[in-house]
């Protein structure tokens, strides 16, 4: 049953692979640079990497928003965003994981009648704000020292789109990474509380129970990708203004350094301790992040260039999707609750112990189970990916083979 | 990454000896049209056959940098108009070669007084199509300079015109001694050189549009 509660979790990974994640590649694949499938599979692991590796720092912030305390209420929550996020997806809007499951929270802390921490939100809310903000302004000088460096250095045109193919891979999958890091929170985030699960000793790592939550969940994020992400990074890609590769690596490297800087300990303790304020640790919308990059570099070509309805549809999106999930939310625990008698949560006093913790899960069976599911899944994914190599280098042999028989034909 | 080093390395060798190939088979036309014209028939052969290996080898080299380009998935905005800029490059090679082929196997007979008007003509018409492969060669490192050395093309194409409305007009309205068959033969034989700078103007139009949109 505890396990069954995770489901709505993974959902919400899928939803969020399926739509956010597709952003750090989402630039290479609309512009052609860059096929879907080589994306996909790189997209997948450098996700998992960030989220198993670097994603704890965001999910404190969101626990300080509404510590849910029941685990029928984590489910419901991811359920809740997990819809949104799909059905928006399903409108080809790109849409934020991280809005839908602060509306969620907002929705939860309603329900339940827990006070929502004005100041938390705030601070997400800002975030939303200077995310896009601070991704247009990554994003202008970068793009005008890659042209200015195109026009003056006389390098072959093929060479050059060469190098750029490569800048893409390398921070697409630093985008990845750094979106799994920094939104990991609002797949697993609500369920951390719930689940204390053995540490896994991988051989050359060993992981936590936090670790391992967020494995899966960047797993599901992995396959969100794959299956079905192709359709927004189309979207993002080509719709909103047509991106040139070096326009392209540009966004996607711009929307990368947002990202961690939004998710990084390191940077923010580093500048606690340089005496500046420190950058909150909060989950961004990769997808507002984006859209900033390429508004940026839309406004320094020209205004000309930029599809304003399709923007403001986006923009719409973002304001709806906090919204419809928190009523929706709202509608998920009322109907769970009273039809199944499931225990969605409580109103929180003041110094009182969390009922919440009282149901955590430290049952080895569990443990045990989720460790075989996890090895298990590493394993496909390492054959599906020797699968897709084998076979892509099988189809450049038949095309050489029957080159050579042409050319012998003609003679 | 070393497979993209290596693909990229080989495509730019492919497209440079592409080009190579079209600017000596134009060499080679002017020289063969010289060596009939003063009935060195020894040499025009040479020439033809050169010509006819440099049109074959540009041929294979058209080929594999079109399969390079859309297996590797290179150049994906300007794939499409480079492999048509090759297209156009090749059918100056092929004009070359199938002028060649035709003024041996028709062996047509020029009046003695045209031969300096054709020797022009050939130099004029060789001039625009040579005069587009630097701009061609630009493309791929200084788009900016691109539609300024296209502006000879379109100079020597104009001037192509010229020289041939010339010696048609010469021809058929100042050698009466020619009959009509004779005279309908020289127009075929002068179209044929004229055709050179025709297709250089229309790769030139391309070319042109082709470097505006790399540079915005």
């Amino acid at each position: 049953m505890i396990l069954l509660f995770l489901t709505s979790g993974l959902f919400l990974g899928w939803s969020l692979g399926a739509n956010d994640a597709s952003n750090a590649f989402g630039s290479a694949v609309g512009s052609k640079m860059v096929s879907f499938r080589t994306a996909a599979i790189i997209a997948s692991i450098a996700v998992i990497l960030g989220a198993v590796m670097q994603g704890s720092g965001t999910s404190q912030t969101l626990g300080k928003l509404g510590s849910v305390n029941a685990i029928g209420g984590s489910f419901t929550l991811a359920l809740a965003s997990a819809v949104t996020v799909y059905l928006m997806t399903k409108l080809s809007i790109p849409v934020s994981t991280t809005q839908a499951i602060v509306g969620a929270i907002i929705g939860w802390n309603l329900f339940t009648g827990n006070r929502t921490d004005a100041a938390t939100l705030s601070t997400i809310v800002i975030s939303w704000i200077s995310g896009p903000v601070l991704g247009a302004l990554f994003a202008i000088p970068l793009f005008i020292f890659i042209t200015a460096v195109k026009k003056r250095s006389g390098i072959h045109l093929i060479r050059f789109e060469s190098y750029i193919r490569t800048g893409l891979i390398i921070t697409g999958a630093f985008a990845a990474y750094s979106l799994g890091a920094n939104n990991i929170a609002n797949v697993m985030g609500v369920f951390l509380p719930a689940f204390n699960l053995q540490e896994l000793n991988l051989g050359i790592i060993s992981l936590n129970s936090s670790q391992q939550l967020f494995l899966l969940g960047g797993i599901a994020i992995a396959t969100g990708i794959i299956t079905y992400s192709k359709k927004v990074m189309q979207t993002v890609g080509a719709s909103i203004v047509e991106l040139s590769p070096e326009a392209a690596m540009v966004v996607v490297l711009a929307q990368s350094l947002v990202l961690f800087v939004f998710s990084s300990s390191s940077l923010s303790s580093f500048l606690k301790g340089a005496g500046l304020p420190s950058i909150p640790l909060v989950p961004i919308s990769s997808s507002q992040v984006i859209i900033g990059c390429v508004l940026g570099i839309g406004i320094y070509r020209g205004v000309r260039n930029i599809n304003f309805r399709l923007l403001g549809q986006i923009g719409a999106g973002w304001i709806a999707t906090p919204v419809i999930t928190c009523i929706l939310t709202y509608l998920s625990l009322f109907f769970f609750k009273n039809m199944f008698n499931i225990d969605v949560g409580h109103r929180i006093t003041e110094g009182a112990v969390s009922p919440g913790a009282a149901q955590t899960v430290t049952d080895p069976v569990i443990s045990d189970l989720m460790r075989y599911l996890l090895l298990g899944i590493l394993a496909a994914g390492f054959f599906v990916i020797l699968y897709y190599y084998i076979l892509e280098r099988n189809k450049r042999k038949e095309l050489q083979r029957s080159e050579i028989k042409f050319w012998k034909n003609i003679k | 990454m070393a497979l993209f080093t290596r693909t990229t390395k080989n495509l730019i060798i492919k497209i440079e000896e592409f080009f190579d190939n079209v600017e000596i088979g134009i060499l080679v036309f002017r020289e063969g049209i010289k060596s009939y014209l003063i009935n060195n028939r020894e040499d025009f052969v040479r020439h033809l056959q050169k010509v006819d290996a440099l049109e074959s080898n540009a041929d294979k080299l058209q080929r594999e940098i079109e399969n390079d380009m859309i297996t590797n998935s290179i150049l994906p905005q300007h794939r499409e108009e480079v492999t048509k800029l090759i297209d156009q490059l090749d059918e100056i090679i092929d004009s070359v070669k199938s002028s060649l082929n035709d003024f041996n196997i028709e062996l047509p007979e020029i009046p003695s007084a045209l031969n300096n008007d054709i020797l022009d003509l050939t130099e004029v018409s060789s001039n625009a199509a040579e005069e587009l492969i630097p701009a061609a060669r630009a493309y791929f490192r200084a788009p900016y300079t691109v539609r300024e050395k296209l502006l000879k093309v379109y100079y020597f194409e104009t001037e192509t015109d010229k020289i041939s409305k010339g010696i048609k007009k010469q021809i058929f309205q100042q050698m009466p001694e020619l009959d009509l068959a004779h005279k309908a033969h020289l127009r075929y034989i002068l179209h044929h050189i004229e055709n050179i700078s025709d297709i250089a103007q229309k790769a030139a139009d391309l070319l042109s549009a082709m470097a505006i949109k790399v540079i915005t």
